[in-house]
């Protein structure tokens, strides 16, 4: 029996030991580093930089109304993306998990978005929005909806407005296949009673299928945040100028975006090593918080 | 079935096939658009108003173009179009792979040592291995630079290989321990009793039994690899490594006017994963929303 032990001791350290090695070498290590040069004025344009000055990266990015800036816009992304995705997702999923012929087909293709390339996506809507002969100018000619093309990304607040659309496209699939799996789990039974009791779809909809949909509402919103919360890919080929063009779009420069510019446009690393902590540890709170509460309610009902 | 009953179910079909339209043309339209686009000719593509929408002369002269000469549309100062997409199509598809297997092979062993053995410290290994999952690869992006270039492997598919398959570990561990629990016991108390070691075990028994699992962690791994575009930017800068959809990144602000040949280099990097969404649906959508609902 003893012998049986240490030969499955001897078999869990070969499986574990590439894993466990190369995620200490490849991210633990450089996590830890990158917090000690956070605390550090590191700037490779400026020779001797690299002085220890504590937590002064810190103060400087709270107290600097670019980073405020930022954050804001970032957050009213956010906060836009999660409430069109939910509300997309959940219609999405209701309709989905209807009977009815060709339901695989509508599934099976309601994926695609979510499966391509965000990076594609947010060129493939710069495309669609081209002023001068974008898909969506043909489109709303056509129909008599406008008289003259637009130039649809040419607004600050419409480039932002259009960052919230395509990242609800290249992410929606997700809410929707949670709240899909959700809505199959709740017992059929449940509904005949209420309507038995005389509760309208409303009533139904309102007292028994969102209460019973909260663990998966949280999920959906807890990825979702932290999706949008550091969008980058999307923005950089939809408004944010492209490689290419060495200048960053500042109307649609996001926390990601934002923290690129500073350490690989700028070279100041100590900042943005504290940049990079900061938006790690508003996510983190925000999906905390996030987790806590609705899984909380849920427990509660 | 009396009128009113028929009535009523004739409008829940017509209710429930506008809605599906209307669901369809928002998550296709544009990707119906750009494959539309990729085989325009020009002059359709770019006549005012537009109205080809259903292409009247469908033709494969764009993806030709950039894939054999495209040198009008030089990139970088130094490389023809059609070389820059055939390397970066190269590297994505060589470090999509790789990454895949490596992380195919290493999460299938830890998984099913967290699934099957109990051995000491096992929660702490655990949480080591999944402590990264909620946690971005950003926070290290700057001494993980660093580390890199310290290594030699800036702008190497290698360099590449090695970030991807570490920071797909987690979830694929995640996802084998998961399926590898939900394996019954019983076939392999039997070869145990036919004295298998684990290795046999594993290899013999286990793998067979796991194959839907280790498809999903392959496919997952591959497209989110294949996906990705910020860390390829940070650490690939030429065409020895550049992926596919850096190449694409590049086009963007340089090439606008040729924006046949631009959706049709997008139609190419969109394939793949298309491709894979249709035929393994299944696989991925289990593999992407496994972690999530279970955790």
């Amino acid at each position: 029996m003893r012998r049986l032990i240490s030969r499955d001791e001897r078999f869990v350290a070969l499986a574990l030991l590439l894993p466990v090695v190369l995620l200490a070498f490849i991210v633990y290590f450089p996590a830890i580093q990158t917090f000690f040069v956070s605390l550090t004025a590191w700037d490779l344009r400026l020779q001797g930089s690299d002085r220890f000055i504590f937590l002064s990266n810190y103060h400087k990015l709270l107290t600097d109304p670019e980073f405020w800036q930022v954050t804001g816009r970032t957050l009213v992304i956010v906060a836009f993306v999660l409430i069109l995705e939910l509300g997309i997702g959940f219609l999405i999923a209701l309709l989905l998990n209807e009977k009815f012929r060709g339901r695989a087909l509508v599934r099976a293709l309601v994926i695609l978005p979510w499966m391509l390339p965000p990076v594609v996506n947010g060129f493939l809507w710069n495309w669609v929005l081209n002023g001068e002969y974008g898909a969506l100018n043909g489109l709303l000619y056509q129909l008599g909806i406008i008289h003259h093309y637009q130039f649809w990304l040419e607004r600050p607040a419409a480039q932002i407005f259009w960052a919230v659309i395509v990242q609800t496209w290249t992410r929606f699939s997700f809410p929707t296949i949670v709240m899909l799996a959700g809505l199959q789990s709740i017992p059929k039974g449940i509904y005949e009673v209420a309507a038995i009791d005389g509760a309208g779809p409303l009533t139904r909809l309102r007292a028994l299928t969102i209460p019973m949909l909260l663990p998966s509402i949280t999920v959906a919103l807890t990825v979702e945040f932290i999706s949008a919360f550091q969008i980058f890919d999307v923005v950089w080929t939809l408004t944010a100028g492209g490689s290419a063009g060495n200048v960053i779009n500042p109307f649609t420069k996001t926390l990601m975006i934002y923290n690129y510019e500073v350490v690989f446009r700028d070279l100041r690393l100590g900042l943005g090593a504290a940049l990079a902590y900061l938006i790690l540890v508003m996510s983190s709170i925000a999906g905390f918080l996030f987790i806590k509460n609705l899984y909380n309610r849920a427990v509660q009902r | 079935m009396t009128a009113k009953g028929k009535a009523r179910r004739t409008l829940r079909l017509i209710g429930i096939y506008t809605a599906s339209a209307a669901v369809l043309a928002w998550a296709l339209g544009p990707i119906y658009w750009i494959v539309v686009s990729a085989i325009s000719t020009r002059s359709e593509l770019l006549s005012r108003p537009y109205k080809h929408w259903i292409p009247w002369h469908p033709t494969l002269r764009n993806f030709i173009d950039i894939l054999t000469v495209g040198q009008q549309y030089r990139a970088g100062g130094s490389l023809p179009t059609a070389a820059l997409l055939a390397s970066g199509l190269r590297n994505t598809v060589l470090v999509s792979l790789s990454t895949a297997l490596i992380v195919v092979v290493l999460s299938t062993v830890a998984g099913y040592a967290f699934a099957r053995i109990r051995f000491r410290a096992q929660n702490f290994w655990f949480f080591f291995i999944m402590l990264m999952m909620p946690l971005p690869i950003w926070a290290t992006i700057v001494s993980l630079y660093y580390l890199i270039a310290h290594l030699g492997l800036l702008d190497a598919n290698l360099g590449m290989i090695l970030i991807f398959s570490t920071i797909s570990i987690p979830l694929a561990v995640w996802l084998m321990s998961t399926f590898i629990r939900d394996v019954p016991r019983e076939i392999e108390e039997a070869a145990v009793i036919d004295g298998a070691s684990r290795r046999q075990m594993l290899a013999l028994v286990m793998v067979p039994l796991a194959m839907p699992g280790i498809t999903s962690v392959f496919l997952v791994t591959f497209l989110n690899t294949w996906n990705s575009f910020l860390l390829p930017l940070i650490f690939t800068n030429t065409e020895r490594s550049q992926s596919i959809t850096v190449v694409l990144s590049l086009f963007v602000g340089q090439y606008e006017v040729a924006w046949e040949q631009m959706a049709a280099a997008t139609v190419l990097v969109m394939v793949a994963p298309i491709l894979l969404a249709l035929f393994f649906q299944r696989y991925l959508v289990q593999g992407l929303t496994t972690g999530a609902v279970k955790g």
